[in-house]
C-alpha cells in the first residue's frame, strides 16, 4: 500500500506545530509521546499502522475550527478520527499528519421526541444514542456491530449499516442534519430537525464521504417507536442456492424483513462451537430472518415465512416463541467475527455487494478462489440486500500469507463488480479498497468525484491518500477542453 | 424567452450539444417533460433541451427490488409498470398535473431533479433516498457514472443525492437505478377532529409514540378538510398501511387511544392522499404556492407566528401540512396588504422557529422572471453554504451551460 510521501517540511516543523495546537487547545491535549500515539496508529484495519505526527484532541467547535483554520494555513494535512473502528483504514494516521481523535465531543445535545429526533456530538456512540431514548420506547435503527464502540460522527463519515439496514436503511437514511467545519475552518451547518434540503443535498453528499470533505462536530439523528414485537426463523439449507432462492421468494411474497441473515457452512460451524446457538451443523447454509411489527402482524408474517421457506426447500427451521430464543438465534450470528477469530489467528473481513441472484454463482466461484489460494474462507451475508461479508482466514505470521489472503480478497471484489455488484456495501474503501476504485469505475468518474472533493478541500490536505487511488492537483482537474472558440475567462478558477 | 428547442434521442447526442454550448456560453434550458418550469427562475436566453426522448425501462428484476430506466421515462409508465409487479416507488412522488396543469405526468428524471416526494416522505424517504446510481453528462460535456446498482453501496461519493434536488444544474441524467419497494397489501386511514393546530400536532406526536406505524399525517384546517371531503373542524389524517391483519389491528388500537375517530376505507384514503399528496387542495388558489419545511412541532408556532404578523385581510390564506406538521403548503398572494412580502416573512419565522426553508413552487404572477426584486423562489443560502453550492456548481458546470440561475444566481 503506497501512502502519499510524507512531507519531509512538516515533519521538520514539528516542535513548532505542537507549539502552536497548545495554544488552540490544553497542553494535555495534544498527545506528543511516541507511546500516547502509538494507541492511535491503526483503526479496525489493523494490518497497515503508521505513527502520527501528532494527535490533537479537541474538545469545542472553536478549537475544531481554530485547528483547521491553522492547519490550512500552513498546509498541514489533517486525518479525522472517531472511535477508530474503521475496516477500510479511513482512520490511518499519516507521518506528516495532524490526527483530529473526536473522542472528547461526546455529550448527547438534546432528546427531542415531538420531532423523533436526538442531536448529539460525534464522538457519542451508536449504542448509547438508543440508551438514551430507550425507557421512552425508542431506539435508533443503524446497527452496525460494532455499535458498543464506534461513533456517530464516524457512522456518518462511513454512511454505516447493520443487520437492520434491510428495513429501516443505512445512516443516510436516519440522519436529519449536520454541523461541520470545513478544511478553511468554516462551521457549516446542514439540515436539521426538518426535512430535505431546499438546495444542493450537502447533507447526503457529507454521508460516506470518509471524512475527506469535512469534520463533522454535531450529528441530529432520526429515532424510530420501538416495534411492538419482534420474532426470528432459523432455517437451514442443504445448498445454497437453495437459500438464496428463499431470500428471493420472502421478497418477491412483498415482504421486507426486519433483518435477513445468511451464514455458510464454515461460520455455521465455527459459531456453533463458540456461543452453542443450536444451529444445524451439517446444513450448507443458514438464514436467520427476523420480522418485526405489531404482533399480529408479527405472527402472520411468521407463518408466510414459515411456508415460503418450506416450498424453497429448507431442510431445518425453528421459528422462535420466546425473546431469549430470538436473541440465541442471534447470538451466534453476532458472534461470527470472533468466533472465526478462534479458528485462524488472523482474518481479513471483506465487505462487497452483488444483486442477491448472483449468490450462488459467488459461492461457486468463492470456492474456486479458496482452492487457488490455499486460504478457507467463512461467509456471513446481509442476504436481504446483498451484502457479503467474507472472512479470509490467514495467519500474518506466515511468510507471504497476508499479501495471499489480500489477493484472495482482492479477486472476490472483483468478482462482485463483474456480477454487477459493487467494492463496498458499508465498510467504505479507506486505503483498503482504494487501488481497486478503477475496477468499478472509470478515470472520467473518478475525476469527477475527486472534483467534489475539490469544492470542499482544494489543497488536499483533508485525510489524503484515501478512497482515491490517485490524487490529481485540483487545477489540473478544472482544466476544461473546449472543443470550438476559446475558453471564456480563462483566468478564472475552475474545478 | 427560449429559443427553439431540441430533443436529443441520446446521451452520444447531447455531448456535441454541449460542446457548442461551452463555446458560445450559450446556456441550456434543461427540462424533461415540461411539467415543472414554474419552481425556480427561468433560465434567461436559453436553448430549450428537451429531454423526454430518453425513455425506456433498461432493467427491473422485482425480487431484487431494482428498477434502471432511461430519465426521461414517463412517471405513468414507471407507475404501470411497478403496479403490474405490486411495487411502488416509496417517496410517492406527486402527480404534477394538478397544480401546474397539463396532462404528462412528468419523467422519471424531473421526479429526481426536484426531489420530488409525497406524504410517505415522512416515514419512508424521500426521492434522495431512493436514487441508487446513475450515468450523466456533466456540465463539463463528459459522461460519468456513479453510485451502482444494487441496493447496499458505499463506494466513493454519494453523488446520487447531489444529483436529486439539482433541478438540473449539474449534470444531465441519462439512465438511472432506483430502489423500489413492495406496495402495501392495503391502506387506510383515521381521520381525528383536533381543536387547533397544535393540539393536531400534539397528537401526531402522540400516535408516533405508539407502536401502530402511520405511514403519513396530514392536518388539514377545517376549510381544508371540506374540499377534502371531510366534514367539520381541523382534520388529523393519520394513514396506515401494510398486510391487512395488522392494519386492522393497528387502526383498532388507534380508535381506541384517540378520541372521535373515523375509520376511511381504501378507496376514500386513496383519493385523500392523492389530494395531500399533490396539492390538488390548493391548486385552484389565485396566488402564489408555497412549501415550506421544517421541524414538525415546529408547525403549529410556524403558522401561528405567520398570522400573527399578518393584517387582518391577508389572514385568509389557505394552508394545511403533511409530513406531521414539517410540511406545511401554503397559498399567499405576493405581497401583503402593508406591502412587505410574504416569502421573506416565510423565512424569517422559519427561521426563528428552529430552521428550515420555503421555497415557491408556483407563482400567479407570470413576468416574475430573474427580476431581483421580487423574493427569490428558492431560499437564500448562508454564507458557508452559498461557497460550497458555487464551487460545486463549478466543479460540475464550469461554464455555467446547464440550467443556469435557475436555483440561486449562477447556479
Ligand atoms: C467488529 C466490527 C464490526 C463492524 N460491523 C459493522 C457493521 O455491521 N456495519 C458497518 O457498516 N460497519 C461495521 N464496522 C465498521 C465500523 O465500525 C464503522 O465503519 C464505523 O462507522 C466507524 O466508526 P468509528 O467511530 O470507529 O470511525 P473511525 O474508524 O474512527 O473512522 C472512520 C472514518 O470516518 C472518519 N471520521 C470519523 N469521525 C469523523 C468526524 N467526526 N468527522 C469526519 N470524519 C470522521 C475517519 O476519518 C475515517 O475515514 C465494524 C467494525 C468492527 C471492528
Amino acid at each position: 500500500m503506497q501512502m502519499p510521501e510524507p512531507d519531509a517540511s512538516v515533519i521538520a516543523r514539528r516542535e513548532a506545530i505542537l507549539t502552536s495546537l497548545r495554544k488552540i487547545v490544553p497542553a494535555a491535549s495534544v498527545v506528543d509521546s511516541e507511546e500516547g500515539r502509538r494507541a492511535y496508529d491503526a483503526d479496525g484495519l489493523s494490518a497497515y499502522r503508521q505513527l502520527p505526527l501528532v494527535v490533537v484532541l479537541p474538545e469545542t467547535v472553536q478549537q475544531v475550527s481554530d485547528i483547521m483554520r491553522y492547519c490550512h494555513r500552513e498546509g498541514i494535512k489533517v486525518v479525522p478520527r472517531g472511535s477508530g473502528t474503521s475496516l477500510s483504514g479511513g482512520a490511518l494516521p499519516l507521518a506528516d499528519a495532524v490526527l483530529l481523535a473526536m473522542g472528547k465531543f461526546n455529550r448527547i445535545l438534546d432528546i427531542d421526541y415531538a420531532n423523533r429526533c436526538v442531536v448529539a456530538q460525534p464522538g457519542v456512540t451508536n449504542l448509547a444514542i438508543t440508551h438514551a431514548v430507550e425507557d421512552e420506547g425508542f431506539y435508533y435503527a443503524p446497527d452496525p456491530s460494532s455499535q458498543i464502540a464506534c461513533s456517530v460522527g464516524g457512522n456518518v463519515a462511513e454512511n454505516s449499516g447493520g443487520v437492520h439496514c434491510l428495513k429501516y436503511g443505512l445512516t443516510t437514511n436516519n440522519l436529519l442534519g449536520v454541523e461541520m467545519v470545513t478544511m478553511e475552518g468554516e462551521v457549516v451547518r446542514l439540515g436539521g430537525k426538518h426535512l430535505d434540503a431546499g438546495d444542493y443535498d450537502l447533507l447526503g453528499i457529507m454521508t460516506g464521504s470518509e471524512g475527506l470533505l469535512g469534520v463533522i462536530t454535531e450529528v441530529s439523528l432520526r429515532i424510530l417507536q420501538k416495534p411492538a414485537t419482534r420474532r426470528a426463523l432459523l432455517v437451514g439449507f442443504d445448498e445454497t442456492a437453495t437459500a438464496a432462492q428463499a431470500v428471493g421468494d420472502i421478497i418477491a411474497a412483498g415482504i421486507i424483513p426486519a433483518g435477513m441473515e445468511m451464514m455458510d457452512h464454515l461460520a455455521i460451524n465455527a459459531a456453533e462451537d463458540f456461543v452453542h446457538a443450536g444451529y444445524p451443523r451439517d446444513a450448507a447454509a443458514l438464514l436467520i430472518i427476523e420480522l418485526d411489527g405489531p404482533e399480529v402482524e408479527v405472527d402472520a408474517l411468521i407463518g408466510r415465512v414459515d411456508a415460503i421457506v418450506n416450498q424453497a426447500g429448507a431442510s431445518s427451521i425453528k421459528i422462535s416463541m420466546t425473546e431469549e430464543e430470538r436473541m440465541r438465534f442471534w447470538a451466534g450470528r453476532k458472534a461470527a467475527f470472533p468466533a472465526v477469530g478462534r479458528i485462524s489467528p488472523d482474518y481479513l473481513c471483506m465487505d462487497g455487494t452483488i444483486p442477491r441472484r448472483a449468490l450462488p454463482d459467488m459461492m461457486v466461484r468463492m470456492a474456486t478462489l479458496s482452492q487457488k489460494y490455499g486460504l478457507r474462507v467463512a461467509n456471513v451475508f446481509h442476504a436481504g440486500d446483498g451484502n457479503l461479508h467474507p472472512l479470509i482466514l490467514f495467519d500474518a505470521n506466515e511468510p507471504g500469507e497476508l499479501q495471499r489472503a489480500e489477493d484472495f480478497g482482492a479477486d472476490i471484489l472483483r468478482a462482485c463488480v463483474e456480477m454487477g455488484g459493487v467494492l463496498t456495501g458499508e465498510h467504505g474503501v479507506g486505503v483498503e479498497k482504494r487501488d481497486l476504485m478503477p475496477i468499478q469505475f472509470s478515470e472520467d468518474d473518478l475525476k469527477q468525484q475527486q472534483r467534489l472533493k475539490c469544492a470542499f478541500d482544494a489543497n488536499h490536505l483533508l485525510n489524503p491518500g484515501k478512497v482515491f487511488p490517485q490524487l490529481h492537483r485540483c487545477a489540473e482537474l478544472g482544466r476544461l477542453h473546449v472543443h470550438q472558440g476559446k475558453m471564456p475567462f480563462p483566468d478564472l478558477p475552475r474545478f | 424567452m427560449t429559443k427553439p428547442s431540441l430533443r436529443p434521442e441520446t446521451l452520444a447526442e447531447i455531448l456535441p450539444i454541449m460542446a457548442e454550448a461551452m463555446a458560445t456560453q450559450q446556456p441550456l434550458a434543461i427540462v424533461g417533460a415540461n411539467t415543472k418550469s414554474a419552481i425556480g427562475y427561468a433560465v434567461a436566453d436559453a436553448t430549450l433541451v428537451q429531454l423526454d426522448r430518453w425513455t425506456g425501462v433498461l432493467d427491473y428484476q422485482p425480487e431484487e427490488l431494482v428498477l434502471t430506466a432511461r430519465a426521461g421515462t414517463p412517471m405513468a409508465e414507471i407507475n404501470d409498470l411497478l403496479e403490474t409487479n405490486h411495487q411502488m416507488l416509496a417517496f410517492e412522488p406527486p402527480d404534477p398535473r394538478p397544480l401546474f396543469g397539463g396532462d404528462h405526468q412528468g419523467t422519471l428524471g424531473g421526479v429526481l431533479a426536484s426531489n420530488a416526494s409525497g406524504p410517505r416522505r415522512l416515514t419512508a424517504g424521500a426521492a434522495r433516498d431512493f436514487l441508487l446510481g446513475f450515468e450523466a453528462a456533466s456540465g463539463r460535456g463528459e459522461r460519468f457514472r456513479a453510485g451502482g446498482k444494487v441496493v447496499k453501496n458505499v463506494t466513493g461519493y454519494d453523488l446520487s443525492k447531489l444529483m436529486v434536488g439539482s433541478f438540473g444544474t449539474l449534470a444531465l441524467m441519462d439512465e438511472v437505478t432506483l430502489k423500489t419497494l413492495p406496495r402495501p397489501e392495503t391502506a387506510i386511514s383515521l381521520t381525528f377532529p383536533a381543536a387547533d393546530f397544535s393540539a393536531a400536532q400534539n397528537m401526531i406526536s402522540a400516535i408516533f409514540a405508539t407502536p401502530y406505524e402511520a405511514s403519513a399525517a396530514a392536518i388539514l384546517p377545517s376549510d381544508m378538510a371540506a374540499k377534502a371531503g371531510l366534514s367539520g373542524d381541523m382534520q388529523v389524517v393519520i394513514r396506515l398501511e401494510g398486510f391487512a391483519v395488522s392494519v386492522a389491528d393497528r387502526a383498532e388500537h388507534l380508535l381506541k387511544a384517540f378520541d372521535q375517530g373515523e375509520k376511511r376505507d381504501e378507496t376514500e384514503s386513496r383519493r385523500l392522499w392523492q389530494d395531500i399528496r399533490d396539492t390538488h387542495l390548493l391548486a385552484d388558489e389565485d396566488a402564489d404556492i408555497w412549501k415550506i419545511s421544517c421541524a414538525p412541532s415546529s408547525g403549529a408556532e410556524v403558522i401561528a407566528s405567520l398570522m400573527a404578523e399578518m393584517t387582518a385581510a391577508d389572514k385568509s390564506c389557505p394552508y394545511y401540512a403533511d409530513w406531521a406538521g414539517g410540511l406545511i403548503w401554503m397559498a399567499a398572494p405576493q405581497y401583503t396588504s402593508a406591502g412587505g412580502n410574504f416569502g421573506d416573512m416565510m423565512r424569517e419565522v422559519v427561521a426563528q422557529h428552529g430552521g428550515g426553508f420555503a421555497m415557491r413552487v408556483r407563482t400567479a404572477d407570470t413576468n416574475q422572471g430573474l427580476n431581483p426584486h421580487v423574493v427569490p423562489p428558492f431560499q437564500p443560502l448562508d454564507a458557508g453554504r452559498l461557497a460550497l453550492h458555487q464551487r460545486i456548481k463549478a466543479a460540475f458546470d464550469p461554464i455555467g451551460i446547464l440550467n443556469p440561475g435557475r436555483m440561486h444566481q449562477g447556479i
